[in-house]
């Protein structure tokens, strides 16, 4: 095999996996259980912004995901004898990553809507919650019951219960949101006059944040409704008894109250020191880890996909100037469907795909998405950067008896490489920028630390701000150390 | 040592070169003239395959170029010195550099040896200070020096000059010339495409008059320019001249 057909065939597989169809993998027997415990390992789906049943808290100088559904799903892996595994994910996606084998079991909070059991299972009820409404401290003479929302503007979570009781107020304009946080922000900056949410979880908001009020919203629901249940892919019964016993055994030594309460704790203060007493600090010097850890997984997810992008990028353009006309059109088609698609689709798509065949994890699958879709901007730009360089070097090169590849190599691609330095010092830029798209698969990067801080701070704006400024400091730099760097490399 | 026979040349439906025939010995130096647009270059261009021929053959020491792999005609090429108009030197080399990466990364020759070797043709094309320069720093007389090493440097059989002299500055010319001139009389087989008459008359052991795509006239260089036969350069030797 030459190295084109390998190239090519390399390029072939990246795109036949762009267009692979999502494949139903055939019904399971009672092998599910079996399989997790032979693995020895518990992965469940959650989406962490959602106190008290599941949140990011401190705890021994440790960052990491608590609250009463964490405590029950801790039960479970323990009665399973198996580790537990915890992946955050953006609610709307939960289910998708349940259906794509990325996470066993889902436990969010989630209701066990008709809908949601046409395509998945659910334990039984774990917990019975009431829906409440929330709205400015300032206005709750204004707004007190259902009736006198008729015709305002209300808030919901996407995909969630919330959105189907809405409607039973008349004539709602409703707002959509994935995440809770930006549903409040919107109401305390007066783009809403309402938020539909969970009861605990509303409470949980309202006693932290002098601003809001809450109350029971008293809507109309049937008993499937009105509590939380942990969501299964269908046809996996034996891991469904398996939990439900665990769930049972929860609910008769009453184990729900000990964990709510456990919740509230870490809820009141982010962070607890040895003796029990809350820690007061400044935002910065509470949550400075957080972005931290974030900056650098963005740093490092940008780095590892602009080197693989331009690798890539470079062989693309390679194979777009190549002779052979089908390995050119090949590589063509595969620039122009990654570069006319969002780049949030093609994250998703190789996540959630990926989950089908085998556990690729998020943080991979992100760099594998953003590298791909890196690598057909960068062809262009390596493509553009070849064609700047005067035909009569080659001619020149050639003369002396090098070969096409010599010359490409020695002379052509080093000036080629010199006069793309700015643009791709711009993608990478761009990238430092666009890889936030990955914290949608719960990937832990700086847009995704920047949710995390919103939900257990109870502040909506301040760590927006704090993580703009993060990005600015960022990508100007870069531009200022590029810029030395492109001083550096001319010689003419 | 170089024969073409039958040699034509279109780009689309504009034939260049319409059958070409011409030998040329070992130690010749020829040099070639003609209006614009007469193809001359673009003869010169076929003689290492730059451009490839729409027909006919081209000879080269007993081997047809014709139909070669890129392989073997890489071979060749490098017995086949060419210099440019543009001179063509590669920008994110030294003057050293420019001269020794063919001998190195073609030929294998050691690193400490190709820049022996290429320092001393440096030296010889009279740019010994100038080893370490950006062709960016150097003058245009001094880069197509650089660039005549440069071909030097791969031991060529024959040299092929492109109107090396045709985008200097008048006050540079001299030096290239001069340069041209060493080595026609050290023995090298050349070919210049020129507008330089003084050069012509000097130098030329043959001077191929060609208008049209098609050789008019040629002969010994006191011929060609005292009793030209043909009215066509009879017309171009009187503007030029």
């Amino acid at each position: 095999m030459t190295k084109s057909v390998k190239h090519f065939f390399l390029i072939l597989i990246a795109l036949v996996s762009c267009f692979l169809p999502t494949m139903t993998v055939s019904a399971e027997d009672g092998s599910a259980l079996q399989r997790i415990q032979d693995e020895g390992v518990l992965t469940i789906g959650t989406s962490a912004d959602f106190p008290p049943f599941e949140f990011y808290a401190v705890v021994d100088g440790e960052r990491r995901a608590v609250g009463m559904d964490i405590f029950i799903a801790e039960k479970i892996a323990d009665d399973l004898g198996v580790e537990l595994e915890i992946q955050d994910i953006g609610f709307d996606s939960l289910l998708p990553a349940l259906e794509a084998r990325n996470v066993d079991m889902v436990i969010a909070g989630m209701t066990p809507t008709p809908e949601r059991r046409k395509s998945v299972d659910f334990s039984e009820i774990y917990f019975k919650t009431f829906q409440n409404i929330m709205v400015k401290a300032e206005d709750q003479d204004v707004y007190s019951s259902i009736e006198s929302l008729n015709g305002m503007r209300i808030g919901v979570q996407a995909s969630s219960l919330q959105e189907q009781l809405a409607s039973q107020i008349d004539n709602p304009e409703l707002m959509t949101l994935t995440d809770l946080n930006d549903l409040l922000l919107a109401l305390k900056t007066n783009r809403l006059d309402a938020v539909i949410m969970q009861g605990p979880n509303a409470e949980a908001h309202a006693a932290n944040d002098e601003d809001l009020h809450t109350f029971v919203g008293g809507f109309e629901m049937d008993d499937d409704d009105q509590g939380s249940a942990i969501a299964f892919r269908k046809n996996e019964d034996s891991l469904v008894e398996a939990v439900n016993e665990s769930l049972n055994e929860i609910e008769e030594q009453g184990l729900i109250e000990d964990y709510l309460a456990q919740a509230g704790e870490y809820m009141a203060v982010s962070e607890v020191n040895e003796d029990g007493e809350e820690v007061e600090d400044g935002f910065v010097s509470s949550y400075w880890e957080y972005f931290w850890d974030g900056t650098m997984l963005t740093l490092f997810i940008s780095a590892v996909s602009v080197f693989i992008g331009m690798i890539l990028g470079a062989l693309l353009a390679f194979k777009r100037l190549s002779k052979n006309t089908f390995v050119r059109v090949v590589a063509t088609a595969y620039v122009e469907f990654v570069r006319g698609t969002p780049m949030m689709i093609q994250v998703m798509f190789i996540y959630f795909a990926s989950g089908i065949f085998f556990d690729l994890p998020a943080l991979a699958a992100g760099i594998i998405a953003v590298s791909l879709n890196s690598g057909a901007y960068i062809c262009e730009i390596v493509r553009s950067g070849l064609g700047s360089v005067n035909k009569g070097q080659e001619e020149a090169a050639r003369s002396l008896g090098m070969s096409k590849k010599q010359s490409m190599r020695h002379i052509i691609f080093p000036q080629a490489l010199k006069n793309i330095w700015p643009a791709l010092g711009n993608e990478f830029i761009t990238i430092i920028k666009e890889s936030s798209i990955v914290s949608v698969i719960g990937v832990g990067e700086l847009i995704f630390q920047t949710r995390v801080v919103r939900s257990i701070s109870f502040q909506g704006i301040l760590p927006l701000f704090v993580s703009m400024l993060i990005y600015f400091v960022l990508t100007f730099s870069l531009t200022k150390l590029l810029n030395y760097y492109e001083g550096k490399m001319s010689h003419d | 040592m170089i024969k073409v026979n039958h040699l034509k040349k279109s780009f689309g439906k504009n034939e260049v070169l319409s059958d070409i025939n011409e030998e040329i010995q070992k130690g010749e130096v020829v040099v070639v003239i003609g209006p614009s647009g007469s193809g001359k270059s673009t003869f010169l261009r076929c003689l290492n395959m730059l451009e490839k021929p729409s027909d006919g053959e081209i000879v080269f020491e007993g081997t047809s170029l014709t139909g070669l792999k890129e392989q073997e005609l890489n071979q060749l090429r490098q017995k086949m010195g060419m210099v440019f108009q543009q001179f063509n030197l590669f920008p994110h080399k030294t003057a050293l550099e420019n001269v020794t990466i063919a001998p190195i990364k073609v030929k294998g020759v050691p690193e400490w040896e190709a820049q022996q070797d290429g320092t001393r043709i440096l030296e010889q094309v009279g740019l010994a200070d100038k080893v370490d320069a950006y062709p960016s720093s150097l003058s245009g007389g001094q880069q197509q020096r650089v660039a005549i090493a440069r071909a030097l440097a791969m031991n060529p059989d024959v040299m092929l000059f492109d109107e090396p002299t045709s985008a200097l500055d008048p006050e540079m010319v001299g030096e290239v010339l001069k340069v041209m001139k060493d080595l026609a009389n050290s023995g090298m087989t050349m070919v210049v495409v020129t507008h330089e008459m003084g050069f012509a008359k000097e130098v030329a052991d043959r001077v191929i008059f060609m208008d049209g795509g098609y050789v008019v006239e040629q002969g010994v260089p006191e011929d060609i320019f005292t009793h030209p036969q043909h009215e066509r350069t009879q017309d171009f030797l009187a503007k030029v001249l």
